[in-house]
C-alpha cells in the first residue's frame, strides 16, 4: 500500500497520475495537491470511494507544504510517493520577458520542487523508503524559442533530480524525472490549428501523447519494482528527441 | 532517563540507523563520529542522524554549524537531548 501526494492535482496530467497510482493497488491512497481550482480533482475523489482526497497546496509556499504533509501524515501516517507535477508556463522571448514571468515560472516549476522535496524527505529518510518523481519536460532537454524561463526551470528540475538522487540513494529513496513532449492537456488546447499541425510534424509518431501514457511511466517509477532506477530522466515524447 | 541510559540509547540508535559494522559498546562517549579518527561517517549519515534526533527526541537542528557541534560524539548528542526545551 502506498500513500502518494500529487501536486497540480487538478490538471490533466495530475488527474491521470492520480488515477494511475490508485489503480496500481486497491489499497493505495492518493492526495491531490490543489488550490482554488479543484472541481476535477474533487470529482476523482468522489469516484475513488474515499481513497483519494484533495489537500490545499500552494507549491511556492513552504508553510503550505508543511501543512499539507502534516495533514497527510496525521490521516495516513506517511508520504511514500511525491509527484512534483505542478507547473506553470508564461512564454515569451527572453529579451522582452517581464521579470515577473521569469520569477513566477521559476518559482512554481523549480522552487516548488525544492520545497516539496524538503517537506517529504525527513519522513522518507526516517522510514528508509521514498519515491520522488519530478515532472520535467522535453523542453528541459530540447528548449524551444519562447520558453527560456520554462526550459531553464525544467532543466533545473533535471539537475536537481540527478543531484538529489545520489544524495539519498542509499536511504531507499529514488528520485527520477519524467520529460513529457506534447501531451493532450489543457495546455495544448490553446494552440491554433496551424501551430498544432506544425507541432505534430515534429513528432515521429505523428500524434500527441495521452496523459495516461505519461502517468503509466510515473506509476512505474513510483512502484517498488523501480527500486534500482534513480537519477533517470525518462522521455515520453513520441520520438522527438 | 539518566545520563548513562541516554548515552546507551544513542549508541544503539547510531548502530541501527546507520547500519554500522561496529557494536554499540565499541562507540565511546567522546569518540569522534566524523573525521579521520571517526567512524567513517559522511554527510548523508549526518542527515540521517539529524532526522533521527528529531523523530526520537524532538531535537531540531536547522543549522549546519549547530549540526557539526551536536553530532561530534555520543556525549554532545546526549547533551543536546538533555538541553532541549520541554514541550
Amino acid at each position: 500500500m502506498q500513500v502518494s501526494l500529487v501536486t497540480g492535482g487538478n490538471g490533466g496530467l495530475g488527474l491521470a497520475v492520480g488515477w494511475a497510482l490508485l489503480g496500481a493497488d486497491p489499497k493505495n491512497r492518493v492526495w491531490l495537491g490543489v488550490r482554488s481550482n479543484r472541481e476535477s480533482a474533487e470529482r476523482l475523489c468522489v469516484e475513488s470511494e474515499g481513497r483519494c482526497r484533495c489537500v490545499e497546496l500552494e507549491v511556492t509556499e513552504r508553510e503550505s507544504w508543511a501543512k499539507a504533509v502534516a495533514l497527510i501524515e496525521s490521516v495516513d501516517g506517511r508520504v511514500d510517493v511525491l509527484v512534483n507535477n505542478a507547473g506553470a508556463a508564461e512564454d515569451g522571448l527572453l529579451a522582452t520577458m517581464p521579470v515577473e514571468s521569469w520569477d513566477r515560472v521559476l518559482a512554481v516549476n523549480l522552487d516548488g520542487v525544492f520545497h516539496g522535496c524538503q517537506a517529504v524527505l525527513p519522513g522518507m529518510i526516517a522510514r528508509r523508503f521514498g519515491r520522488i518523481v519530478n515532472m520535467a519536460s522535453l523542453s528541459a532537454l530540447l528548449a524551444p524559442p519562447g520558453q527560456a524561463n520554462y526550459a531553464a526551470a525544467k532543466a533545473g528540475v533535471v539537475g536537481l533530480t540527478h543531484a538529489l538522487a545520489k544524495e539519498v540513494a542509499r536511504l531507499g529513496i529514488t528520485v527520477n524525472a519524467v520529460c513529457p513532449g506534447y501531451v493532450e492537456t489543457e495546455a495544448l488546447a490553446h494552440l491554433t490549428p496551424e501551430r498544432r499541425q506544425a507541432a505534430l510534424m515534429t513528432v515521429p509518431m505523428r500524434r500527441f501523447g495521452r496523459p495516461e501514457e505519461v502517468a503509466a511511466v510515473v506509476r512505474f517509477l513510483a512502484g517498488v519494482e523501480a527500486g534500482y532506477v534513480t537519477g533517470a530522466e525518462l522521455k515520453v515524447d513520441g520520438g522527438i528527441l | 532517563m539518566n545520563e548513562t541510559d541516554l548515552r546507551n540509547e544513542i549508541r544503539a540508535m547510531l548502530v541501527e540507523t546507520l547500519m554500522l559494522p561496529v557494536t554499540a559498546e565499541e562507540i565511546g562517549d567522546d569518540r569522534p563520529l566524523f573525521g579521520p579518527e571517526g567512524l567513517g561517517l559522511d554527510s548523508v549519515d549526518a542527515l540521517q542522524l539529524v532526522v533521527a534526533l528529531d523523530k526520537k527526541y524532538g531535537v531540531k537542528i536547522t543549522d549546519q554549524q549547530v549540526a557539526q557541534q551536536v553530532l561530534r560524539s555520543v556525549s554532545t548528542m546526549a547533551a543536546a537531548v538533555t538541553a532541549r526545551p520541554p514541550t
